[in-house]
């Protein structure tokens, strides 16, 4: 395709994806078990009702990505 | 007068057209997946689904006893410069799957493979495959069907709605089993056959899932698509993924629903129902039948 555009650059971060959610898969199990405690459950799925076990999550996403780049920066001085 | 008359007519084609999917955004998604480097790697689905389909219709190979002439239809450019050459004389025709551009009674055999799930006015497509098949023709057909993907519509319904409060489709409406017999009727084919078949493929997540549904061609292009899935949604969903439908060795397994059709253009050599009355056993004889004497049991 033509050089770098968003969209690249897009595809390029949402490749990196799958090893960084690696990274914080027992984040990710509590997430999700708290989500699908709510299809058995009397509880009904509303807005914000997991939200701090996505929190959990999404912290230690933000940091697996900041620890991937700092990684690049030191790499990438080939 | 003339007003019921134009009221009639409009009636013949189905009440209202159904205008669900975006045509030219599939044939630039299809473009797109086409001219990709490497885009033989997202063609295993269609290859097990075609090699399921052929074998209704003949067995492994088609041969050039049996077949005069292949006409190979598509609405991507791209898609029908990618088909290898065979021995049996191919046309590739660049036609939309919902205005064939063949006379009536032309085909003895019409095939389609994973492409009607797109289709806008199915009814009106299979009238037209009806059409353009000779008497005693017979339509072969595979496409994804109710459950396709349940498990990525499900992730991303609770996702979303849990991050954001309501959820958008994502996932394109499928046609269920049960409406395809009447839909095939309808159009005009006997001896119908439909049968359901699962394949589940297993992705290491569910990016993995996104990417190849996207280099087969196979992206939403509903109208009523969101263009967006925010990254909290992406993240939350890959979690809710993993922890429903996740299995022991890690991966996450993605179903697809195939419905295979078979239907024939009515012809006087078919076997037609036999007339009420025309019976000449009854199924109480049935009970008369007596075992045959003298043979060992295994």
């Amino acid at each position: 395709m033509s050089g770098s555009n968003v969209w690249s650059r897009t595809r390029e971060k949402m490749r990196l994806f799958p090893e960084l959610f690696a990274q914080c898969a027992n984040e990710a199990a509590v997430y999700g078990k708290c989500v699908a405690a709510t299809t058995t459950g009397t509880q009904e799925l509303r807005k914000d009702l997991c939200a701090k076990e996505f929190e959990a999550l999404k912290i230690c996403f933000t940091n697996a990505v900041s620890a991937s780049v700092s990684n690049c920066h030191t790499e990438s001085s080939v | 007068m003339s007003i019921l008359t134009l009221r009639s007519l409009s009636g013949i084609s189905q009440n209202r057209r159904m205008n669900v999917f975006s045509r030219e955004m599939k044939q630039r998604q299809k473009d797109w997946a086409a001219q990709l480097q490497d885009s033989q790697q997202y063609d295993y689905l269609r290859q097990e689904v075609g090699s399921r389909v052929a074998d209704r219709a003949a067995g492994p190979t088609f041969h050039t006893e049996v077949v005069e002439r292949f006409c190979l239809t598509d609405v991507s450019q791209q898609s029908l410069r990618r088909m290898r050459p065979s021995e049996i004389p191919t046309h590739c025709v660049l036609a939309d799957e919902e205005f064939l551009p063949f006379k009536e009674n032309t085909f003895d055999l019409v095939v389609s493979s994973l492409a009607l799930h797109w289709i806008n006015d199915l009814p009106g497509a299979l009238r037209q495959i009806h059409q353009v098949l000779k008497p005693d023709g017979v339509f072969i057909g595979a496409m994804v069907g109710g459950e396709t993907l349940y498990e990525l519509r499900c992730s991303l319904q609770l996702a979303e709605t849990e991050r954001e409060g309501g959820f958008s489709p994502h996932i394109s409406p499928y046609t269920a089993v049960t409406d395809l017999g009447n839909l095939l009727g309808q159009a005009g084919f006997n001896m119908l056959t439909v049968d359901i078949d699962d394949i589940q493929v297993h992705y290491p997540g569910i990016m993995e899932v996104m990417t190849d549904l996207q280099g087969m061609g196979e992206s939403n292009c509903a109208w009523n698509r969101k263009s967006l899935l925010h990254r909290d949604t992406i993240l939350a969903a890959a979690a809710i993924y993993k922890e429903m439908y996740g299995s022991e060795d890690g991966s996450i397994p993605a179903t697809f629903e195939i419905l295979y059709m078979i239907g024939w253009k009515p012809h006087e050599s078919q076997a037609k129902p036999a007339k009420r009355g025309s019976a000449t056993a009854s199924f109480g004889d049935l009970s008369k039948t007596g075992r045959p004497s003298g043979t060992d049991q295994p």
